[in-house]
């Protein structure tokens, strides 16, 4: 397969927008990738390979009906000509079968945008080698994954949009025998084996505070320090159906009562949607582009929700670039006044939460979550690390988390790339604080 | 489909000469999905997706190369990638592997149907319309849902040593959901959780008359559920319908026992397994009530097959019996790593994904005793139906799970509907405290496409039958800040 994944994504934009008739309009989304995995546990290599993959979801308007379809492509010009005229043809032929769409929403924009990010990845037969080398003696598991992935959208309005990036991402663990493990990761566009080499150095300090013998905490309500790749967890969560304009209107989100006024969060939560983090395209599947910057969350209150067109269509308030899913993309949250550096002493006596794991509703009115802790999370006391913790199962209201228990959040703010691979590499990303957190509470 | 497979597999070999063995998993989706909200058209999807993973034995390591080019120049490519993978991994994996871990069988499999012709799509909507008109009990409904998804995957499989596999798997899922408000109460009911109604099979699956009768209840139950006190908090008697019991068993008792979790290969993703290799043949998991099967044989069950898709035949095993640990998920790759017997469950999301210890279908056998016997016999308890929310340790200890409907058990009756139901506990005390089982009138199976693990990550469909059960001394609480 090409690596030239641009001039596939204009051949088959030009031969699905081209084979409209002139009361038909149509948007195409595009993804591709060639990447390269390296699954590893225990400092071996589990599983290896390569995967190339490219496919077409093409949405179609006819008089009042609405069609999507998906097609996976070849990478064969000519082939991937065919599949996509003969999908629209068979669209045509289904599309008199389907009531009318009342909320239809055919794309206007016409913008155009294109960004390129290249790196510099490590030749394919040296990853095992340079990537479990510098850990050897861990007992190390985790991916690696790296290669180039692109996404592109164009519509019968006239948008044309494309992005690509070449990303390397080492997804790993560190593991003592008591079962206790450092989370951590090293990504970006341009493989250093010294930056590596330094994150692993990192990782084994971190190590040495773990093998102490654990401490079993009673449930109860404990002061918290959230990093930002515990918070990373909480941020993924709360925007499904959270922030979407549909959730709030149709009784799925959480955040009802935060809009309604019945309920607030903290004077110090906020947050936006920030596609200037560079990590993700501002531009939906429609072509349609968002703001560079969209306030979510200011000051505790809603500024702003996310809005597809089709929502803006039923509700009759303006669309804003949201995909039809309605979730937050590129999260930016705002930060504070607390050092990360002072992070231990303004615990006190507390927990140091370096990560979270496996969040869901408790009671979705009520905003309230439960997860778990998970990997390197510490007893502190008197501002001092004792030793890491048995896993808790903690149950807390988003509007106790970040509002009335909410006493700081942090100067500092990290960038965590998005790591998940289902279906396809994914793009995108947050830009998040530490929090400080008076009384989470600790149930099992 | 299989002449071209077999010049594809002639073509990977001459491209990696120097592996030891070459095989070939191609896989083809198709699916539709169709959508109404609010009693009108929402979305119409479908969908198209084919291509096949290479994958290569060198030096005892294998590695893949997974391509949608499907000329055998694509494949040669995908195969020679592969090569350069496995000879790069050699002698750094974690096990020496030969080919005995992709056994040469040959099989064919197709899933059961009764009804084969599908329905249009304007009959499609028109139903999906009706179904939300029924779903809107009152006014007080504030959104409806129905929809429905069809699809197959094609499968098939072979390699160098002679396996050759072809399956094709038909399914049909449906989700019907009603949301309520009165002032600030909110609720939400669903039939059987989202997308648990999904199973293998036609469109004799496509039931109007029954899923019209499901649609009613979900509507007014929604309603009723506004007028119902929170559940309360305490200790007591715990009984789950099967579409409760599908999450529990999946959660609990399913992802534990997958070996490549005991062996640490998910521990940075989904999680390790309070399970030890040497729990398996004398652990007590549950009570001696609790009797669990890996059955891929049952007909309309959604992961249903004849091979996994490295080529191991598919039989029935039991897992848990009388409560003891008596086998476990591996797949022939764990069980040469763990020297402990397994199932044949190494499978994959798609072709571009390597294939990996996965759950199939697991199920809780019936026991002997009738929901009315079972509801008798309790003086304080309470039945959850319906999952709507779900949190477990990265050791499947530690959970809480929370539904959509709980009615009270005061005195050995049904009393009133209580709203918000969550519970919570640790894996194998649960178990241990599993106090009756349903006989098989009560017996329902349920499946999920939903199943996320591995890394790359790979979402893969599953499939839970169980009876009613009860489970005694579970804590037990309601909503609220």
């Amino acid at each position: 397969m090409t690596k030239d994944f641009k001039k596939r994504f204009d051949a088959v934009a030009a031969r699905a927008l081209g084979e409209l008739l002139p009361d038909e309009r149509g948007a195409i989304s595009y993804s591709a990738e060639l990447s390269a995995f390296m699954r590893f546990n225990g400092g071996k290599v589990r599983q290896s390979g390569s995967v190339e993959q490219a496919d077409l979801s093409i949405k179609l308007w006819k008089g009042a009906k609405t069609y999507s379809f998906m097609l996976a492509l070849s990478g064969d010009e000519g082939e991937d000509d065919e599949r996509v005229a003969e999908a629209v043809g068979r669209a045509r032929a289904l599309m008199p079968l389907l009531p009318d769409d009342p909320y239809q929403a055919a794309p206007e924009a016409a913008g155009s945008s294109d960004a390129r990010y290249s790196g510099t990845l490590l030749p394919e037969a040296e990853i095992p080698a340079r990537v479990l080398g510098p850990a050897a003696g861990l007992d190390f598991t985790g991916i690696y994954s790296q290669g180039l992935v692109c996404r592109g959208a164009a519509n019968s309005a006239g948008a044309r949009h494309w992005f690509q990036t070449e990303t390397f991402l080492v997804d790993y663990s560190a593991w003592l025998p008591n079962g206790r493990a450092v989370k951590s990761s090293y990504a970006g566009l341009e493989w250093s084996d010294a930056e590596y080499a330094k994150r692993i150095a990192a990782t084994k300090r971190s190590l040495e505070n773990l093998g102490v013998e654990q401490i079993a905490l009673e449930p109860g309500k404990y002061r918290a320090f959230i990093t930002a790749d515990a918070l990373a967890e909480v941020v993924t969560f709360f925007s499904w159906n959270g922030f979407g304009e549909r959730g709030l209107r149709q009784g799925e989100s959480a955040y009802i009562a935060l809009r309604e006024g019945r309920e607030s969060m903290s004077p110090r939560f906020g947050f936006s949607q920030d596609f200037s983090l560079g990590v993700e395209p501002a531009f939906n599947d429609d072509g349609e582009l968002a703001p560079e910057r969209l306030e979510i969350v200011s000051g505790g209150a809603i500024a702003n929700t996310v809005v597809c067109s089709r929502t803006a269509k039923q509700y009759g308030v303006p669309a804003n670039g949201a995909g039809e899913d309605e979730s937050v993309r590129s999260i930016s949250m705002d930060a504070g006044d607390l050092a990360e550096a002072d992070a231990l002493k303004a615990i006190g006596t507390g927990v140091y939460v370096s990560n979270f794991h496996y969040l869901n509703w408790s009671d979705v009115q009520a905003a309230r979550v439960t997860g778990m802790t998970r990997f390197a999370c510490l007893w502190v006391e008197n501002g001092e690390i004792v030793g890491p913790i048995k896993d808790m199962r903690w149950d807390e209201s988003l509007y106790n988390m970040l509002g009335a228990k909410l006493e700081a959040v942090t100067k500092e703010r990290h960038l965590l790339v998005a790591s998940e691979t289902y279906e396809r590499r994914q793009v995108g990303g947050s830009l998040l604080p530490g929090i400080l957190v008076d009384g989470l509470s600790f149930t099992l | 489909m299989q002449n071209d497979i077999r010049r594809l597999l002639d073509a990977a070999a001459s491209a990696a000469k120097e592996a030891a063995w070459v095989g070939l998993r191609r896989r083809r989706t198709s699916a539709s999905y169709y959508m109404a909200r609010d009693g009108a058209f929402d979305q119409a999807i479908g969908g198209l997706d084919d291509g096949v993973m290479v994958e290569v034995l060198y030096d005892g390591q294998f590695a893949y190369g997974a391509t949608p080019d499907l000329s055998p120049e694509g494949v040669a490519r995908a195969a020679a990638s592969a090569l350069v993978a496995a000879k790069a991994a050699a002698g750094k994996g974690v096990h020496r592997f030969d080919a005995s871990v992709r056994p040469a069988t040959r099989v064919s499999y197709r899933t059961p149907r009764a009804r084969k012709a599908p329905i249009a799509p304007d009959g499609v909507f028109s139903f999906l319309i009706d179904v939300c008109d029924a779903l809107k009990a009152g006014d007080e409904i504030i959104q409806t849902v129905s929809m429905v998804e069809i699809g197959r995957y094609d499968y098939e499989i072979v390699s160098t040593n002679g396996a050759d596999v072809e399956q094709s798997l038909h399914y049909m899922g449906t989700s019907l959901q009603a949301v309520a408000r009165r002032g600030d109460v909110v609720q939400l009911r669903t039939a059987n959780g989202p997308r648990g109604l999904t199973r293998q099979g036609g469109w004799e699956l496509f039931d109007a008359a029954g899923l019209m009768a499901d649609a009613r209840r979900v509507g007014a139950e929604a309603i009723e559920l506004l007028g119902a006190e929170t559940c309360p908090s305490d200790r007591r008697t715990l009984v789950l319908t099967p579409d409760q019991m599908m999450l529990q068993i999946h959660e609990s008792v399913g992802h534990p026992l997958e070996i490549d979790r005991i062996l640490g290969d998910e521990r940075n993703y989904a999680g390790g397994s309070f399970v030890k290799l040497s729990d398996i043949g004398g652990f007590q998991y549950g009570s001696k009530l609790m009797n669990i099967s890996y059955d891929p044989t049952v007909p309309g069950e959604l992961a249903s097959y004849g091979a996994d898709e490295i080529g191991n035949l598919a039989e029935k095993r039991l897992l848990i019996e009388n409560g003891t640990l008596v086998r476990a998920l591996g797949s022939l790759e764990s069980q040469a790593r763990s020297g402990v017997p397994g199932v044949a469950n190494q499978r994959a999301s798609s072709w571009n994904r390597p294939p990996i210890d996965r759950m199939a279908n697991l199920n809780l056998e019936p026991g002997e005793t009738s929901l009315d016997s079972m509801i008798a016999s309790i003086e304080k308890g309470v039945l959850m139906r319906t999952n709507r929310s779900w949190s477990i340790d990265d050791y499947r200890n530690k959970f809480q799970f929370g539904c959509e409907y709980g009615t009270l058990i005061e005195d050995g009756k049904l009393t009133r509907t209580v709203r918000d139901p969550n519970y919570r506990g640790v894996s194998s005390t649960f178990w241990r405290n599993l106090c009756a089982v349903g006989d098989a009138s009560t017996f329902a199976a349920f499946g999920t496409p939903n199943c996320g693990k591995g890394e790359p990550n790979q979402v893969m469909f599953v499939g839970h039958a169980s009876p009613v059960c009860a489970f005694a001394d579970v804590e037990v609480f309601g909503g609220g800040k």
